[in-house]
């Protein structure tokens, strides 16, 4: 009771002199949608407040630099050894420091997940067609940010100059050397000389701690900005149209939700960073040129490098006397074309579907065949390519020599994901055919019959795209048409409310409004020309008796609590007195 | 693992061992008592490079350095069943004899002159003969290009006999090295610096060409080893002690018996310290997998 006065007292102040109420106002009222994928992108964003979390506590005792020094402390093997000033404090901070190791692995494994959750969440907007007119922006600077994710992780990977790391390192720089003309000067500028410099580890610790980080600060605000700007999109369902949002109102129902997931992600990474080692540099040893350790692969985020590297064969070629190495058509090449892939796929997509319109409601991934198909495809051979970065391992464990285990990965890299692509596609097409919830629910009679269908329109020769038979497109959900009416009303405080009545849903709008009008408004906005009616307030008016009990039982129960602590308080001081 | 741990199976043979001397013909143990080896084609072995400083051709077989909870000679632990059996008395032993020609002349012929289906024994010294049997991958049953390690056939009595007999057939080769606790700190540097880019620094091993594998360093004892660094077994080199002095090897040794087990793994779980393909699975298929399942929980309790 007295916390939640002093809340109150607090907001009044702050409003008196903010003015925040309207602000805070329109912030609790933001509908967030119910459905799960949309809390893929705050798992990342919770991941990332781990990150920082325990990288602060690491930056304070990690030492940015190559200077030779001597390791003492208790991990014996290492006690007495010369190495790097870096390597010896990340032993140091792992085995000296009272939960360093604890810190340390969090943050590797939270950067793992980090990572991943950005790659689902792009997923889930990629096969919904979330990035489509108008969040083109947003998936733009989601596309950097995974970028500078993947940037950041090799980083950090790199900065503790281990052996295995530091192999990696080598990889990336030869890999940038490669780029004809340009390559040699980059390497020089960003790592100050030739490998392995003293420059390198600081350098990459700023842009590590400080540079990276900054800017994935500043693009996850705008991120969000421009989300709580243009609203969320939502898939289609009864009562959703283009020009409202149905969910769950930040305050105070998505609020506990989203905390909640907070606390798991905070629980699942510390969980496993005191349960699982990861990255165990004190076995790995520090970084020399001369060493090396097998098997090595890279971070997962960045396998799919490593794996293309491996997969393609070394080709080198002249072009005006420079000779291009080879690390240049799978390093460069590849990467770059990736990133332009994703960077224009908004564009592309809109081109190939002529839409210039604005897109609220979600595609179902199945409404798009082709796109399904496109990027299962591509998703099939990022998985080979992340197998090919592990082809060590695979021999080792299957005793397979390890140049069959390449064959055989490249021709799956070939073979694979044109296959894959195709079967997604028409596993899409049988499920918009047959109306199923998913794949489970399919039988060999919708295969069959879409066969057929498919067959019939191929003979044909007509290009239309509804399918088959079966259910209506599904852009019909979001048809009023089955929202009934809208019903008006006046609330106690005399503002005005409006709600949604259709067959099976009940929407409430989030927002109040000061006239009928207004609200009448809003309520056309969002479903068109329905028939609107003025009724009673849902739960009924509350009457005045009822108000005056409550507020009379109120008042009592303050007295009371008052009394009874006057009364400890008497009783108290009554007693120390007598002692 | 240690070298003391007396394996059931071990004692069995030990006691059958025993029976036999009392009653005539010795009867093998379970490994060894199947058909004689057929074959121990060594696929590496003809083309060896002949580097090494002790003229000892390639071993029987084509393994490399690991081992297991055998009992070799040197090992204290071997002397608990050792009582009841004569003493290994140099080449003459009619036990050491006996056991060669049942499970090894087959192959390695009558005085190791070698065959079509193995190598020469002769000059392979001690060292070989003792890792080899000791850590299992000889008798093999059954043609392996790199026979993996095993419980070991034969008790440490009768792989001191064998050893004893094969030496007889003389030509030298690196006796078995005598080992001691070293420095962990050399021998973390020299691990590293010549042990790693095969074994892996983690000592898990890791591939080589052509389908073998330079194997998991995890069951290896002391002796065994430096039996290997010194003999240089299948695919790896040999070591000798111009290279690597005895305290070196000592040094190695130790730390190698500092990567068994889960002594280093101070962050919990090992995952087969395979690094971070392992790494990343277990961030995929537990941490994300988790989270997910919790944000569809989350998202089902909508509106509650």
């Amino acid at each position: 009771m007295i916390t939640r006065w002093l809340l109150r007292r607090l907001g009044r102040s702050l409003d008196d002199r903010l003015r925040t109420a309207p602000v805070l106002r329109r912030a609790f009222a933001k509908v967030f949608p119910d459905h799960w994928s949309f809390m893929l992108g705050e798992l990342a964003l919770y991941s990332f407040v781990v990150l920082v979390l325990t990288g602060i506590f690491l930056t304070l005792f990690f030492e940015p630099s190559t200077a030779d020094t001597v390791y003492s402390g208790s991990y014996a093997p290492l006690d007495g050894s010369r190495t790097s000033a870096a390597y010896a404090s990340t032993v140091r901070l792992s085995f000296d420091v009272r939960a360093g190791l604890l810190m340390r692995q969090t943050h590797h494994w939270a950067a793992l997940l980090f990572v991943a959750a950005i790659v689902l969440h792009l997923l889930r907007i990629f096969f919904t067609g979330a990035f489509r007119k108008p969040r083109e922006i947003n998936w733009l600077i989601g596309v950097t940010m995974l970028a500078l994710a993947l940037f950041n992780g090799f980083t950090g990977y790199s900065v503790p100059d281990d052996l295995l790391s530091g192999t990696g390192l080598r990889i990336l720089y030869s890999v940038t050397q490669s780029i004809p003309v340009l390559g040699e000067w980059l390497v020089f500028v960003a790592a100050g000389g030739e490998f392995p410099t003293e420059e390198m580890v600081p350098r990459m610790f700023v842009s590590h701690v400080l540079l990276v980080p900054a800017a994935l600060a500043a693009l996850i605000a705008a991120h969000l900005g421009i989300l709580v700007r243009q609203k969320h999109s939502q898939f289609p369902g009864p009562g959703r149209t283009e020009n409202n949002v149905v969910g769950s109102l930040f305050w105070p129902s998505y609020t506990m939700r989203t905390l909640a997931l907070f606390a798991w992600v905070l629980a699942v990474t510390f969980a496993l960073g005191g349960l699982a080692q990861i990255n165990p540099v004190w076995i790995y040893g520090p970084f020399d040129p001369a060493q090396a350790t097998s098997p090595a692969q890279p971070d997962w985020y960045v396998a799919w490098g490593d794996g293309a590297l491996r997969l393609f064969p070394a080709v080198e070629f002249r072009i005006f006397g420079h000779l291009v190495a080879s690390p240049f058509l799978p390093g460069v090449v590849f990467g770059g074309l990736t990133f332009a892939g994703l960077y224009l796929w908004p564009f592309l997509d809109r081109r190939h579907r002529r839409g210039q319109l604005s897109h609220q409601l979600l595609d179902p991934p199945r409404e798009h065949p082709a796109r399904l198909g496109f990027g299962v495809a591509v998703l099939t051979l990022f998985a080979v390519l992340l197998a090919a970065a592990a082809d060590d391992i695979v021999a080792k464990i299957f005793r397979i020599p390890v140049l069959d285990v390449l064959s055989i990965l490249r021709v799956l890299a070939l073979a694979l994901p044109i296959p894959a692509g195709v079967l997604a596609y028409l596993v899409a097409r049988v499920l918009q055919a047959s109306g199923g919830r998913g794949v489970g629910d399919l039988t060999r009679q919708d295969v069959r019959s879409v066969r057929r269908a498919v067959r019939a329109r191929v003979g044909a020769g007509v290009g239309a795209v509804t399918a088959g038979s079966g259910t209506p497109p599904p852009q019909d959900w979001a048809a009023p048409a089955d929202a009934d009416r809208i019903e008006l009303w006046r609330d106690r405080a005399g503002r005005w409310r409006w709600r949604c009545r259709g067959a099976g849903v009940l929407l409430t709008a989030n927002q109040l409004y000061l006239s009928r009008d207004e609200a009448e408004r809003a309520a056309r906005t969002a479903y068109g020309d329905l028939p609107l009616r003025e009724v009673e307030p849902p739960g009924g008016a509350v009457g005045v008796p009822a108000a005056m009990v409550e507020r009379a039982g109120r008042v009592a129960g303050r007295t009371g609590g008052y009394l009874t602590l006057a009364a400890v308080a008497y009783w108290r001081s009554r007693r120390s007195r007598r002692r | 693992m240690t070298g003391t741990d007396t394996l059931p199976a071990r004692r069995i043979a030990v006691v059958l061992a025993v029976l036999g001397l009392a009653t005539g013909p010795v009867p093998l143990p379970a490994h060894a008592a199947g058909p004689a080896p057929l074959s121990a084609r060594v696929g590496g072995a003809p083309d060896r490079p002949q580097t090494r400083a002790a003229p000892a051709p390639p071993p029987p077989t084509v393994p490399t350095p690991t081992a297991g909870a055998s009992v070799p000679p040197t090992d204290p632990g071997g002397g608990s069943a050792a009582p009841a059996i004569p003493p290994t008395t140099g080449p003459v032993s009619p036990l050491g004899a006996d056991l060669y020609l049942r499970s090894c002349a087959s192959c390695h012929g009558p005085a190791g002159q070698g065959s079509q289906r193995a190598p020469s024994l002769v000059g392979v010294g001690p060292a070989s003969v003792d890792f080899q049997l000791g850590t299992g991958r000889m008798p093999i049953d059954q043609e392996a290009a790199q026979p993996p390690h095993r419980r070991p056939a034969f008790s440490a009595a009768e792989i001191r006999a064998i050893v004893a007999h094969v030496s007889s057939f003389g030509g030298g080769g690196p006796q078995i090295p005598a080992v001691g606790p070293g420095d962990l700190r050399d021998g973390r540097e020299l691990f590293l610096a010549n042990c790693a880019a095969c074994h892996s620094a983690a000592g898990v091993g890791a591939t080589l060409t052509n389908g073998f594998v330079a194997p998991s360093l995890d069951q290896s004892t002391p002796v065994q080893v430096a039996e290997a660094v010194r003999v240089g077994p299948g695919l790896m080199p040999a070591f000798p002690e111009s290279v690597l002095s005895p305290p070196q090897v000592d040094a190695v040794t130790s730390y190698v018996q500092e990567l068994r087990g889960n002594r280093l793994d101070r962050g919990g779980a090992s995952l087969g310290r395979l690094g971070p393909t392992t790494e990343g699975l277990v961030a995929w298929g537990i941490g994300l997998v988790l989270l997910v399942a919790v944000a569809r929980w989350l998202g089902s309790r909508a509106g509650e």
